[in-house]
C-alpha cells in the first residue's frame, strides 16, 4: 500500500491510496487520546510512524474500492436500531453516492470513531445518541470526499471543477459529455487537497436522507448468517459459566469443585472478584459442573436490598426536600394563594432490559495482548476496562465491538461489567475462552432500571387556572456507582460524560405553568447496580406528570387533549405532535367501549403525543386495541427506521408497564426467566401506527422516545373506562386480567 | 458418537445424549443461526424443524432426535415457503436486532406450510411462543399476512 496522507488543519480527515488503486479515508475528531488510541500505534514515545497497512486498518473510515464499491465504517454500536443503515445514509448523500453500492461495517474501537456527542470520548451508543451525535461530521466526510473526486474529474479532463457535477457515484462533465466513477477516480482524488469547508447539500436536495432504503443487515438477519458476540468462534476455545454469589457482591469464602471438576468436559474451575467461574469444553458441559458446583459465599458486605422495604424509604423520603433541578417562580406562594392543591403519589419497581441475546464475552489473552469479541453499546470504556484488569496498554488490545442482539442500555455500562468478569477469567485461564450468560444469570445480574417514587401535585386558582406545579422524584443514581469503583482509581485521568448529557432532567414539564418545583433525591446504593434503560427516569416522571395533568384536566371538567393544547401555547413542536396525534387517532370518536388516553413529550430534541385505545371488562380484563403516536425527530434519516423505533418502543414500553417488575427479598432477586419475568408477545400487541410530523429541524433522537408516553396514555385510557387511576406498576400488579 | 439428519446431511457428533439440540448445532456442527435466549423453551429463539414441525432446540436431547429431519435457518431457503417468508422479511425491514428472527422465521414458515391463509389468532397460536425484544410483531404479522394474500 502506497501512502498519501494529507492534513486538513485540524487533523480532520485524512486521505490516501489503498493497494490496487482506491481510496481511503480517514475521519479524526477524537479530540483527546485519553479515551482511545490507535489499537496498532504506540500511544506513546518515538515519533516513528507506525507501518503504512496497520495504519489504515485502525484509521479507515471510508473504502472507495476501484470497483465502485463505498464500505462506511460505523462508530456506533448496532443494537437494532438501524445503526448500520441510517449512518452510511448521511455520508452517501453528501458524497453523492449509488446508495446500491454501499456496505456497512462496524468500525474498530478507536478515538476517530468517537462519538462527537459525547464530545468525542468515547464510541458510546446510549441516549439516543448514534444519529444525533454522527450527524454533522459523517456529512462533512461525504461532501470533503465528493469535492475531491470533483478535482481529480476536473485535472484529468483539464476542465473547470465547477463545470462538474456528481450523482450516483460518478462525476459528470455535462459539457464534455463524459463522466468517471467514483472508483475510477478514487486514487486520484487522494492526491487532492483536502477542502476545508466543503459545502453541504441544502435539505431540499437530498436524495438518500429522507428515503428508507432497507436496512443493509436485513438479509443476514433473515438466513442465520449475521454474526453476534454469541456466535464468535475462536480455534481453542472453551466456555465459562460463572456463579455469582446470590446478593450482590457477596465473594466466594470457599469453593468445592470437586464434584464439577468430575463432570464430563469440564477443564478448570476459577474464582475471580465476580465468583467463580467453570471453564469447559461446551456449554452443556459447564451448565452441568456449575450445578455441581459447591460455594459458600461471603455476604458480610453484600446487598441486602428489600423491594417493599426500600419502597417504604423511597415514600418516606417524599416528604422531603430533594435537590432542586427546576425553580419557577414561587410555588410555596402561589399553593397558599390557590383554591385547591391535588397531589399523587406513584411508584416504580425495578426492571430488567432482558435483550433477547444474553451478555457474552469472548477474550483471547496470552499473556501479553489481548483479542476481545462482545456485543456492547460502549465498547471505548469496556476496551480501558479490559487492559486495567489484563494489565495491557490499550495498542496491546483489539477490541471487536460486535452487534448486539439487543442492548436497551445493558450493554452500555460504563463499568464494563461483564468485559471485566470475562478478562479475569481469561486472566487466569490464558486460553480462549466465552464467558456465557444464562438467561438467568441476565435477569438476575442486576445493572436494572431503578425503582423510583413520584409526587406531584398541582394548584388551581379560583378560575379553575393550573398557578403552581411540583414534581418530587425519589431514585437511585444510576452514576453512582462509577465513582464508588476503587477500579475507577486507576482511570483517574478519565473524563466521563456529564450526567447531565445522559438524562434528561431539565426539559421535563413543558406545561405553560408560572410556578414551577422540581427536586430530587438521587440515593446511593453501592449494593444495588442500577443503569440506566430505554427511556432512563423519562419513563417514570413522564408517566406521572402526564397522568396527573390528565387528573387536572378532568377535574376541571376540559377535555385532556385541549387541557394539554392550550397549557402548550408557547410550545410549537408539543402542540404539532399533539394535534397530530388527535387527528390521526380520531380522538374523541372512539367506537363504544373503546376508552383513549393521550399523552405528550419533548426528550432528546425530538417530541411525541400518543394515544392508547383499550377497554376494560367487567372482570377487569384488559384489552389494547390500538396505540397512535405522532413523533418528530426534525428530520427522519430513514422514516421507515424512525416508524420501527417507534414500534419497538411502544411494545417495549408496553411490556415494562404491564409486567416489568424485578423484586428483591433480602437481597435476592426473585426473577429468573421469561416465565416469572413475562415480556410482552405477539397476542397481547395492539395495532400500532405511527405518523411522522416532518418538522425540518436538526435531527433528534429516536430510539427511546416512543417510550415514556405509552405508559400514562394507557392509564389515562385506563381511567376513562373504569374510573380508576394507576399510580403504580406494573399493571399485572393492579388485578388486571392481561389476555 | 450419534448420528443425526440436519439439513439434508447425516453427521456424526460426538455430543452426550443429553445435551440439548441447540448446543450440538451450535457448537458441534457451527450453525449458529439458531439462537439461545433463554434455554428453557420459553422464547423460541432457538426454534428448528423436526420433521416439519417447529420445535424449541434449547430443551431437545440430541438423543431424542433419532433419524428425524432437523431443519435450520441456514437451510429454510431451501424450501419454498421459507424462502417466501425470508423475502418477505427483508422487503418489510422486519429484523431489527434480529437475534430472535431465526426463530420468528421457522415458526412463520411451519406456520404458513400449515395453513396458506392465516387469521390474526392463526398468528397469535403460532407466533406467541417466539419473544422479540425489539418489538417487530406487528411487521411480522404483516409479512405473513402479504406472504398468504400474494404468494400462496
Amino acid at each position: 500500500m502506497k501512502k498519501h496522507s494529507k492534513f486538513s488543519r485540524r487533523d480532520f480527515i485524512k486521505v490516501s491510496v489503498m493497494a490496487g488503486g482506491g481510496l481511503l479515508v480517514a475521519c479524526g475528531g477524537g479530540s483527546s487520546g485519553g479515551a482511545t488510541a490507535r489499537p496498532n500505534s504506540p500511544e506513546n514515545g518515538n515519533n516513528n510512524p507506525p507501518p503504512a497497512n496497520e495504519e489504515y486498518q485502525v484509521g479507515e473510515f471510508m473504502r472507495i474500492g476501484t470497483d465502485n464499491r463505498i464500505t462506511v465504517l460505523v462508530g456506533a454500536a448496532e443494537i437494532g436500531q438501524g445503526a448500520l443503515t441510517a449512518i452510511p445514509m448521511i455520508v452517501a448523500e453528501e458524497l453523492d453516492a449509488d446508495w446500491s453500492l454501499i456496505s456497512a461495517e462496524l468500525s474498530p474501537v478507536a478515538a476517530r470513531f468517537n462519538n462527537p456527542y459525547f464530545q468525542n470520548l468515547l464510541q458510546f451508543t446510549v441516549a439516543s445518541s448514534a444519529i444525533r451525535g454522527y450527524f454533522d461530521p459523517q456529512r462533512s466526510v461525504g461532501a470533503t470526499i465528493r469535492q475531491m473526486l470533483i478535482s481529480a474529474a476536473a485535472e484529468r479532463w483539464n476542465v473547470s471543477a465547477s463545470s462538474l457535477r456528481t450523482e450516483a457515484s460518478h462525476v459528470i462533465d455535462d459539457i464534455g459529455g463524459r463522466s468517471a466513477s467514483y472508483g475510477e477516480l478514487a486514487s486520484a482524488a487522494a492526491e487532492q487537497n483536502v477542502p476545508a469547508n466543503p459545502a453541504l447539500k441544502d435539505p431540499a436536495s437530498y436524495r438518500i436522507i429522507g428515503t428508507s432504503p432497507q436496512r443493509t443487515d436485513a438479509s443476514d438477519k433473515t438466513d442465520g448468517s449475521f454474526k453476534y458476540g454469541m456466535d464468535v468462534d475462536i480455534p481453542g476455545m472453551l466456555t465459562a459459566l460463572i456463579a455469582r454469589p446470590p446478593r450482590f457482591n457477596g465473594q466466594a469464602l470457599n469453593v468445592d469443585n470437586n464434584a464439577a471438576l468430575a463432570v464430563p468436559g469440564v477443564r478448570s474451575v476459577h474464582t475471580i472478584p465476580g465468583g467463580v467461574a467453570v471453564v469447559a469444553d461446551d456449554f452443556w458441559s459447564a451448565e452441568k459442573g456449575r450445578k455441581a458446583l459447591q460455594v459458600s459465599w461471603n455476604e458480610l458486605l453484600a446487598g441486602r436490598t428489600d423491594s417493599a422495604s426500600q419502597r417504604d424509604e423511597y415514600s418516606f423520603k417524599l416528604n422531603l426536600p430533594g435537590v432542586p433541578i427546576r425553580s419557577d417562580g414561587s410555588t410555596l406562594l402561589a399553593q397558599t394563594l390557590s383554591s385547591e392543591t391535588l397531589s399523587a403519589d406513584y411508584y416504580f419497581p425495578f426492571m430488567a432490559h432482558a435483550a433477547m441475546e444474553p451478555l457474552n464475552v469472548v477474550v483471547d489473552y496470552d499473556g501479553s495482548s489481548a483479542e476481545i469479541w462482545t456485543g456492547t453499546q460502549s465498547a471505548s470504556l469496556d476496551k480501558i476496562f479490559a487492559g486495567v484488569v489484563l494489565g495491557l496498554l490499550p495498542n496491546q488490545i483489539n477490541f471487536h465491538m460486535m452487534p448486539s442482539g439487543g442492548g436497551f442500555g445493558r450493554r452500555g455500562n460504563p463499568l464494563a461489567d461483564f468485559v471485566r468478569d470475562a478478562c479475569f477469567v481469561a486472566k487466569s485461564l490464558q486460553q480462549p475462552v466465552k464467558v456465557i450468560w444464562t438467561r438467568e444469570d441476565d435477569m438476575k445480574g442486576g445493572y436494572y432500571r431503578p425503582a423510583a417514587s413520584v409526587r406531584v401535585s398541582a394548584s388551581l386558582n379560583s378560575a379553575n387556572e393550573v398557578t403552581a406545579w411540583t414534581h418530587r422524584a425519589v431514585t437511585q443514581d444510576v452514576t453512582a456507582s462509577l465513582y464508588a469503583e476503587n477500579a475507577l482509581d486507576a482511570l483517574h485521568e478519565l473524563e466521563l460524560p456529564a450526567l447531565g448529557e445522559l438524562t434528561d432532567f431539565d426539559t421535563g414539564m413543558p406545561y405553560k405553568i408560572d410556578n414551577v418545583s422540581m427536586d430530587v433525591h438521587l440515593t446511593v446504593l453501592p449494593n444495588m447496580p442500577a443503569l440506566w434503560m430505554r427511556s432512563v427516569n423519562k419513563f417514570s416522571d413522564v408517566y406521572a406528570q402526564e397522568t396527573f395533568i390528565d387528573e387536572l384536566a378532568l377535574r376541571v371538567g376540559q377535555n385532556p387533549y385541549a387541557f394539554r393544547r392550550a397549557l402548550l401555547s408557547e410550545k410549537p413542536r408539543h402542540r404539532a405532535v399533539l394535534d397530530a396525534v388527535a387527528q390521526a387517532s380520531n380522538w374523541g370518536q372512539s367506537a363504544s367501549g373503546v376508552s383513549q388516553g393521550i399523552a405528550v413529550m419533548g426528550h432528546w430534541n425530538s417530541f411525541v403525543a400518543q394515544v392508547v385505545e383499550v377497554s376494560v371488562s367487567a372482570s377487569r380484563e384488559l384489552t389494547i386495541h390500538r396505540v397512535v403516536s405522532a413523533v418528530d425527530c426534525g428530520t427522519a434519516i430513514n422514516p421507515d427506521l424512525v416508524i420501527a423505533q417507534v414500534e419497538s418502543a411502544v411494545i417495549f414500553a408496553l411490556s415494562s408497564v404491564l409486567f416489568g417488575e424485578i423484586t428483591l427479598e433480602d437481597g435476592v432477586v426473585q426473577q429468573s426467566n421469561f416465565d416469572d419475568y413475562p415480556v410482552l408477545r405477539m397476542h397481547q400487541t395492539p395495532s400500532i401506527e405511527t405518523v411522522i410530523v416532518n418538522s425540518g429541524n436538526t435531527v433528534g433522537g429516536v430510539g427511546e422516545l416512543g417510550v415514556p408516553c405509552v405508559g400514562p396514555a394507557l392509564a389515562n385510557a385506563i381511567f376513562g373506562a373504569i374510573g380508576e387511576r394507576i399510580r403504580e406498576l406494573p399493571l399485572s400488579n393492579s388485578n388486571f386480567i392481561i389476555a | 458418537m450419534l448420528t443425526i439428519q440436519v439439513n439434508g446431511v447425516a453427521h456424526t457428533v460426538d455430543a452426550p445424549e443429553d445435551k440439548p439440540l441447540l448446543w450440538v448445532l451450535r457448537e458441534n456442527l457451527k450453525l449458529t443461526g439458531s439462537k439461545y435466549g433463554c434455554g428453557q423453551a420459553l422464547c423460541g429463539a432457538c426454534t428448528v424443524h423436526i420433521d416439519g414441525q417447529p420445535t424449541r432446540s434449547c430443551v431437545l436431547p440430541v438423543g431424542a432426535v433419532g433419524n428425524k429431519a432437523v431443519r435450520t435457518v441456514e437451510d429454510i431457503r431451501n424450501e419454498h415457503i421459507g424462502s417466501l417468508v425470508q423475502e418477505a422479511w427483508r422487503e418489510l425491514n422486519v429484523p431489527q436486532c434480529g437475534y430472535c428472527q431465526s426463530g420468528q422465521i421457522m415458526a412463520a414458515t411451519a406456520l404458513l406450510k400449515s395453513n396458506s391463509a392465516p387469521s390474526d389468532q392463526d398468528i397469535d397460536r403460532a407466533m406467541s411462543g417466539n419473544i422479540c425484544r425489539c418489538g417487530t410483531y406487528p411487521r411480522i404479522r404483516k409479512a405473513i399476512h402479504k406472504i398468504a394474500s400474494e404468494q400462496l
